[in-house]
C-alpha cells in the first residue's frame, strides 16, 4: 500500500528556505550584516512551523529542515558581525592619537619643504620692478629681508588716520 | 532534502507542475531578487549618491567597512564604468559577477530541470555545490573579515 503524503508545511518550508538564503547572503556583507538577524529570526520561525506541520501530517520535511538549518547558520553569521564591529570599536581609542601624529607629520613636512625651497618673487608697479630671490640658505633670506626692510616702501594702509 | 517530488509534465500542465516543484519556485524567486538588485543599481545614478541603504557598521564604529561603496560600485558596473567601480569598492566586481552568474544559473538550471527529468536529483546537488563554491569564492574577503573578527581577540 502506498504511503499517503500531502503538501502540509511545504509552502512554509519554501518561504523559510528562500528567506534563509537571502539572510545568508546579507549576513556576510558587513554593511547590512547586523540587520540580517531580523530575516534570520523570521526564517527560523517559518522553518520551525513548517517542520512541525510536515511532521504532524507525514509530509516531506526536507525543505523546511534545510530552511531551518541555513537560517540558524545565517543568524549566527549575522550575530558574529557584532564581534567584527566590536574589534573596530576597540581600536577606536587609538584614532585621535593617530590623527594628531599624522597632522604633525604633515606640518613638519610642509615647514621643511618651505625651508629648502628656492623662492622667487617679482613685483612690478608703475614701471618699478622688485625681484626677490631666496634659495635654501636661510641666512641669505634673512639678509634679503633686512635689505628690503631698509628700503622705503609705499604704504598700503587704507585705514583712516586717527584725528 | 526533497526538492523534486513529482515527475509531472510541465509542458502539458505548467500551472500544476510549478506548484509542485519547490526547486522551480525558489529559482524563479531568486532570479526575481537578482533582477531587482540590478534594477536598483540601474535606477540610482552614481553621481547623485542617494542610495537608501546605509552602512550600519559605519554608523556604529565610525569606520568604513569592507562593503562600503558596494551600491555605488554596482551602479557604475551596470553603466559600464568598471575602473571607477574598482575605486569605489574593490570587491564590487566579484560580488556583481556572483549575482550575474546566479541569474544565468537559475535560468539554465530551471530549463535543465524541466528538460531532463531523470537527472533532477543530481542537478540539484550539482547546483547546491556549485553555487556554494561560487559564493565562497565571491564573498571570501567578507567571510575572512568575519572570521578574523571572531578569532582575533579585541586589542
Amino acid at each position: 500500500m502506498e504511503e499517503v503524503r500531502n503538501n502540509s508545511g511545504q509552502n512554509l518550508g519554501i518561504a523559510a528556505l528562500i528567506t534563509a538564503i537571502i539572510t545568508f547572503v546579507l549576513a556576510v556583507i558587513p554593511c547590512v550584516g547586523l540587520i540580517a538577524i531580523i530575516p534570520g529570526i523570521i526564517a527560523i520561525i517559518l522553518g520551525s512551523v513548517g517542520l512541525s506541520q510536515a511532521g504532524r501530517n507525514n509530509s516531506p520535511r526536507g525543505v523546511p529542515l534545510a530552511g531551518l538549518i541555513i537560517a540558524i547558520i545565517a543568524s549566527m553569521i549575522s550575530f558574529s558581525q557584532i564581534f567584527v564591529a566590536g574589534r573596530l570599536v576597540g581600536r577606536g581609542h587609538k584614532w585621535p592619537t593617530n590623527i594628531e601624529n599624522f597632522v604633525n607629520d604633515v606640518q613638519d613636512n610642509v615647514v621643511k619643504e618651505l625651508e629648502d625651497a628656492n623662492v622667487s618673487i617679482k613685483v612690478e608697479s608703475d614701471g618699478n620692478k622688485v625681484e626677490i630671490n631666496a634659495n635654501s640658505d636661510k641666512k641669505d633670506r634673512e639678509n634679503k629681508l633686512e635689505d628690503l626692510e631698509g628700503v622705503k616702501t609705499q604704504k598700503n594702509d587704507t585705514l583712516p588716520k586717527k584725528k | 532534502m526533497i526538492l523534486c517530488r513529482r515527475k509531472s509534465n510541465p509542458v502539458q500542465n505548467p500551472k500544476v507542475s510549478l506548484r509542485n516543484e519547490p526547486y522551480l519556485i525558489i529559482n524563479i524567486f531568486f532570479a526575481g531578487v537578482i533582477l531587482l538588485i540590478i534594477a536598483y543599481s540601474g535606477i540610482f545614478p552614481p553621481e547623485k549618491d542617494n542610495y537608501p541603504v546605509i552602512c550600519l557598521h559605519e554608523k556604529l564604529t565610525g569606520e568604513p567597512c569592507f562593503s562600503c561603496g558596494l551600491s555605488h560600485s554596482f551602479s557604475l558596473i551596470v553603466r559600464g564604468r568598471i575602473d571607477e567601480a574598482y575605486q569605489w569598492n574593490r570587491y564590487g566586481m566579484r560580488i556583481f559577477l556572483f549575482f550575474a552568474s546566479q541569474l544565468i544559473l537559475r535560468v539554465m538550471f530551471s530549463i535543465f530541470y524541466l528538460k531532463y527529468q531523470q537527472t533532477r536529483q543530481q542537478l540539484i546537488i550539482f547546483d547546491c555545490v556549485g553555487s556554494g563554491v561560487i559564493f565562497l569564492f565571491s564573498f571570501w574577503p567578507f567571510i575572512a573579515n568575519i572570521l578574523s573578527g571572531i578569532l582575533r581577540p579585541t586589542p
